[in-house]
């Protein structure tokens, strides 16, 4: 029965982009509160530092300072910035890496957060972060994993021998490596390394806290998932969960940022000690030094196949740079094994990691979350073992994608929807892969030569099976016949509040302009991990549908007595009207039924509401083919994009027009990462060089190719309306098809991101 | 790090000779667009006492162009209005597309290029095509005017020749003769960037020989440079291809880039002579038309 | 040191607020008048979050000393919409899904502002030359295009569309 949709696959308006482009949306930083007091960090300039005194006392002398503060006066409960660490199932890890202290009792990197003042006004604090004066006693600093981790070497953290924050083997290794190399009649060995991408949302990291006379905090920051912070926080501050209520104001941006604490921990002390609201505000030179960014990940993998295509054997170690602290260079280090080795089908399967601490600022989770980073190497992998076969890469790939029915990635639940088949079909056609794929190897003359590459990938829609993929909806039915929708996703401007109010118009038959929405405060909405993971719409998508469901039983059902009719199978609910299917003129309306719901004088009475939940067991990956037609000027080395093409099996796109936005959006920082996104720091004194806009660039209006977005509507069972994620799958396939067709333009390939010219320039100079 | 800025004294005169009684020191500088004023005070990279304003100074925003004595541009003449000034897209190409090159808008309409010049760095877009098209700066101090050519203005990273009782009123570009072209060509990671090396060339031809070359290369030494050997090796000569990848060699022989943020040392050596040869390609094909 | 009291016309209103001459223009339209629309993204003139008006033309507030901006007319985006009436530009962005976290969005409307001021049918080139200066992190721009080729439509026929 396929079911009519009025909001589901309709570009609607989402709801708070007129707040938005009106200045009237307010963002942490656009808040204040009565009694507000100004807080700013003391950062420190040293790599790595005991810190043999800070003298605060002039600061604190300042007229119109209300607070300085330091490790000394923190509470002693060490945490991991990660919030994620709360949705991680025990098993995840031997211990949680507990490393941080609000404000730390040693500097491990340039920029860490050693002292907070709070003061009147931002002027008055930062005269006094001015006035604080330290005493380092410098210790040897250390700036890669691989010198980190040596032996005897400097310690960071007293907890980590040689460094080490963490190790773990792939959950799901199977066969023998070896022998899947050994049977393989093509092999290939390459290593790769992305950059530490930075995330660039462009509001900079702020928080608001207050405390009120109950002993509740009350926290205002752009955390990507509220209820888990939270958790988290109730830790750090040992107080009672039920004594935190987080807010979320409009967020601008997150792209995984927020999934670890930022200056939220310094704003909620500093309110405590001075008993008054504080926002704490950063500039975007602390964000470039600070504390997040995509985890540098050191890979080298091992690839064999048969020459027939099928892969036998992959295998992949990862050496992480975790930077000064650990946050979510673990996971997504975990998260690159999961998606790179369980794309394809493979018998003999084996992956490890290493997370190893350096004196850099800290890393952190970035969208696409470890699929970026391996699909970088992996997808590189597959078109030289593809060169060495003599395949199309295309149809060495086809070889290997897996069916339906074999197990998923990661969770090796059976997967039930993989349209991948249809993306690469489509997209091929889109970029005109068979006539501009000659072969390999073709020599190609002149100064600039085109050459074209693809890519493919799964992602997930929500990590089922292994976090606490668990979310929950309430539905209200007004007496207008409205719905009010009490959802937590962290609405970030990709539109998932609106993606939700569709579906929840449609599960009940109400018109989308009817739905409101109601989230953002974790007092009101139910308990949730948040936007992450490309999982909302999904998970959060199927809450909403069993919330939605159950109003509209109850409309069915009342429906039924009024109309007189004996099964509500009879009957459906469309429009705003509950209807007998055989003869639609035949209705009542869902507004006279809410009404009298509730002006109900008999003891029945009672406002029409319903709570649905959702557990997700399994990841439910999307799927994408990414093309990418290139043309490299051989003599400054420099890549002109000629064209993207992105095929996603997006199972069904709620809102079009927000999917498209989705993945143009995740291509736009992906092509940055592929071409010039690079994290400098100065390994002389551990300085971020790359601190700025001007130094660390992204991309702007005239730097973007034409991209072609297909969106393959093929609907998996598992999703709202057949819906799979979207949030990250459009960064995974632009690195590698780029760097497969810079190498089918020039015959050269670059190990590490980006893809720069002089890299690029070099690599031909060395090739001639 | 830090978000305001710290106090100074501000002085808005509306003559040139109240600004330069009130000049005094390492810590008073003048505000024109105000683009690396605010900012390098915000970022603590100079201390101000006082800031003196020049916007209110009538007839400091001059951009004008008579044949007799060329193209000449005030103090407060912003890039948005040379850019715009049609002449100078007709007869000082590099000119034009130094300044297009900067692709905010909204830094071409705030920032002057006198501004822009005056904070001496090597990777200024305009200093090039204006090194290679004869450009001249009037500077004004408390002992009087002097005209100086645009070269010996600058004098190392950050440093120009100004005293800190001086300050440059007009900067002024002469006729170009005809027979003349000039194209400007830079690197950069993005399209909005600093540039990695720019270079400017500007050549006069006469029956298609040589008659004069400028070449200037940015971003490749502390100050913005002239390749004088390169331009000694072409001039009187036919301009064939062999003869500019000639010049454009030792144009790159001669420059000790440095290895940044932003590009290697390797790498940006190797572009002087891509771009000098492209520029000189491109200046020629003006300089016929 | 320095204080006066200053005379800020912003979006035809005038506020007299107290000021030093350190202070930022964007902080003073931010802080002491509450006009919390233009945001501040980089504090280094990199981003163009802070693009506002100043007679006209697109300044960046971050860079612009409070002091030299009194008595001229600023626009803020606030200034955009005729009361609750959505301005043609804002409308366009709505629907074409030129807005996604929103950061962005105030200085880029004013760019595009100035763009359709100045040239009421760019081209998409031209758009995409119009807003160098103001970078997205979310959208990628090519609805952001998309959003102001259709405001430039829509203000072509005259105001309203359907």
């Amino acid at each position: 029965m396929t079911q009519e949709l009025h909001s589901v696959g309709k570009s609607k308006i989402k709801r708070d982009s007129a707040p938005k482009l009106t200045g009237k949306a307010l963002f942490t930083a656009d808040m204040k509160m009565p009694d507000m007091l100004e807080g700013r960090i003391f950062r420190s300039t040293e790599a790595h530092a005991n810190i043999v005194k800070i003298d605060t006392s002039k600061a604190k002398a300042l007229p119109g300072v209300m607070a300085v503060v330091t490790h000394d006066d923190v509470p002693k409960r060490p945490f991991t910035r990660s919030t994620m660490a709360e949705g991680l199932p025990s098993f995840a890890y031997e211990e949680e890496v507990l490393d941080q202290y609000i404000l730390s009792e040693k500097s491990r990197y340039v920029g860490d957060w050693i002292a907070a003042v709070a003061a009147v006004d931002v002027y008055t604090a930062e005269k006094a972060l001015d006035l604080i004066t330290v005493e380092y006693e410098k210790l040897t600093a250390v700036y890669d994993p691989f010198e980190a981790s040596k032996p005897k070497g400097p310690i960071i953290h007293e907890s980590a021998k040689d460094n080490i924050a963490s190790a773990m083997e792939h959950p799901f290794n199977c066969g023998e490596v070896e022998k899947g190399l050994e049977e393989a009649d093509v092999v290939v060995e390459l290593t790769g390394k992305n950059s530490r991408q930075k995330h660039c949302h462009l509001e900079p990291d702020s928080a608001l806290a207050s405390w009120g006379t109950d002993g509740r905090l009350t926290m205002i920051s752009p955390s990507q998932g509220a209820h888990m912070a939270k958790k988290h926080f109730a830790k750090i501050f040992d107080l009672p969960e039920k004594n935190i209520r987080w807010i979320s104001p409009d967020i601008g941006g997150g792209f995984g940022a927020r999934l670890a604490l930022g200056v939220e921990p310094v704003a909620a002390f500093l309110a405590r000690v001075t008993a008054k609201p504080v926002r704490v505000t950063t500039t975007r030179e602390e964000d470039f030094a600070g504390w997040g960014g995509r985890t540098e990940q050191h890979q080298t993998m091992k690839l064999g196949a048969k020459k027939d295509g099928s892969l036998t054997a992959l295998d992949l170690k990862i050496v992480s740079d975790s930077g000064a602290y650990f946050s979510h260079s673990g996971t997504t280090s975990a998260v690159n094994m999961q998606h790179t080795l369980g794309l394809f089908r493979c018998p003999n399967v084996h992956g490890e990691l290493k997370v190893v601490y350096t004196n850099t600022p800290i890393a952190s989770g970035f969208r696409g979350y470890g699929n970026v980073e391996g699909a970088f190497v992996l997808q590189q992998g597959m078109d030289m073992l593809a060169e060495k076969a003599n395949m199309d890469p295309i149809d060495f790939r086809m070889k290997n994608i897996k069916e339906v029915g074999e197990p998923s990635f990661f969770i090796p639940v059976p997967l039930d929807h993989c349209a991948l088949k249809e993306c690469i079909a489509r997209g091929a056609e889109k970029i005109g892969w068979q006539e501009k794929w000659k072969g390999w190897n073709i020599k190609k003359e002149g100064r600039y030569r085109t050459g074209i590459g693809m890519s493919v990938m799964n992602h997930a829609s929500g990590a089922g099976g292994f976090l606490l993929e668990h979310s929950s909806a309430i539905i209200k039915l007004n007496e207008d016949g409205s719905a009010v929708l009490t959802v937590s996703p962290c609405e970030m401007g990709q539109g998932i509040l609106c993606a939700l109010s569709q579906i929840a118009a449609d599960t009940i038959g109400i018109d989308f302009e009817d739905v409101q929405v109601v989230t953002g405060d974790t007092d009101v909405t139910l308990f949730d991990i948040g936007s992450h993971a490309s999982r909302s719409t999904l998970v959060i998508g199927n809450a909403v549908v069993d919330a939605g469901n159950k109003i509209k039983a109850i409309l069915l059902e009342s429906a039924a007595e009024k109309l007189q009719k004996k099964g509500v199978e009879e009957l459906d609910v469309s429009d705003g009207k509950v209807f007998v299917k055989a003869s639609p003129e035949s209705f009542v309306e869902v507004k006279e039924i809410a009404f009298e719901a509730i002006y109900n004088y008999t003891d029945s009475g009672a406002h029409i509401s319903a709570t649905g939940s959702y557990l997700s067991t399994s990841h439910n990956p999307s799927f994408q083919a990414g093309f990418a037609e290139v043309e490299v000027d051989t003599e400054t080395g420099q890549v002109n994009i000629l064209r993207i093409v992105l095929a996603h099996d997006i199972g069904k796109a709620i809102n079009p027009l927000q999917v498209e936005g989705q993945l143009e959006g995740g291509a736009a920082q992906a092509i940055g990462l592929a071409l010039y996104e690079d994290f400098v720091v100065d390994t002389q004194n551990g300085h971020t060089l790359s601190d700025s806009f001007s130094t660390y660039k992204i991309p702007s209006t005239l730097d973007m190719p034409p991209i072609d977005i297909i969106l393959v509507e093929d609907p998996a069972p598992a999703g709202p309306f057949g819906a799979k994620g979207v949030g990250e799958p459009g960064m995974v396939n632009i690195t590698p098809s780029i760097a497969n067709a810079i190498y089918d333009a020039v015959g050269v390939r670059i190990e590490t991101m980006p893809l720069s010219p002089e890299k690029i320039l070099a690599a031909l100079k060395a090739k001639n | 790090m830090h978000r305001v800025l710290l106090p100074f004294e501000f002085f808005e005169p509306t003559t040139v000779n109240e600004v330069l009684e009130l000049l005094d020191g390492e810590k008073t500088k003048v505000l024109a667009g105000g683009l690396d004023l605010v900012l390098d005070s915000r970022l603590r990279k100079i201390g101000l006492n006082k800031v003196i304003s020049l916007q209110k100074i009538p007839d400091l925003d001059y951009v004008k162009y008579d044949p007799e004595n060329g193209l000449s541009f005030g103090a407060m003449a912003t890039m948005r209005q040379i850019e715009q000034f049609p002449a100078v897209k007709k007869k000082w190409q590099s000119l034009y597309e130094g300044i297009h090159t900067i692709v905010s808008v909204q830094t071409k309409i705030m920032g002057t290029a006198v501004g822009n010049i005056c904070v001496g760095t090597p990777v200024s877009d305009i200093a090039p095509p204006l090194f290679t098209l004869g450009a001249k700066v009037k500077i004004i101090g408390k002992n009087g005017e002097k005209t100086v050519p645009i070269e010996s203005f600058f004098v190392d990273l950050g440093k120009t020749i100004l005293e800190p009782h001086e300050i440059v009123t007009e900067i002024s570009v002469p006729e170009q003769a005809t027979g003349t072209g000039s194209a400007f060509m830079k690197l950069g990671k993005t399209a909005e960037d600093i540039a990695k090396i720019n270079v400017a060339v500007t050549v006069n031809l006469k029956d298609g020989i040589c008659q004069k070359a400028k070449i200037a290369l940015g971003a490749v030494a502390a100050t913005p440079i002239r390749a004088t050997e390169a331009e000694e090796a072409v001039k009187g000569l036919e301009l064939d291809d062999r003869c500019i990848e000639k010049a454009a060699e030792a144009a790159a022989e001669r420059v000790k880039p440095i290895t940044d943020v932003r590009s290697t040392a390797q790498y940006r050596k190797e572009m002087v002579k891509v771009l000098v040869r492209d520029s000189f390609k491109l200046a020629i094909a003006r300089a016929s038309e | 040191m320095g204080k006066e009291i200053a005379d800020f016309i912003i979006n035809g209103t005038k506020y007299e607020e107290i000021i030093e001459p350190h202070m930022l223009l964007v902080d003073v339209i931010r802080d002491k008048i509450g006009l919390t629309g233009t945001k501040i993204a980089c504090w280094a003139g990199d981003c163009g979050a802070c693009t506002v008006l100043i007679d006209g033309l697109p300044i960046l507030s971050c860079l612009t000393l409070a002091v030299t901006a009194k008595g001229k007319n600023i626009t803020t985006v606030e200034g955009l919409a005729d009361g609750h009436e959505l301005h043609p530009i804002q409308k366009a962005y709505e629907e074409k899904g030129g807005v996604q976290c929103g950061y962005c969005s105030p200085g880029m409307l004013m760019s595009t502002k100035y763009l359709l001021d100045e040239n009421p049918n760019p081209t998409r080139e031209e758009i995409g030359e119009a807003l160098a200066g103001n970078l997205c992190r979310c959208t990628g721009y090519v609805k952001i295009v998309d959003s102001v080729e259709y405001a430039a439509e829509i203000m072509e026929k005259g105001g309203t569309k359907q």
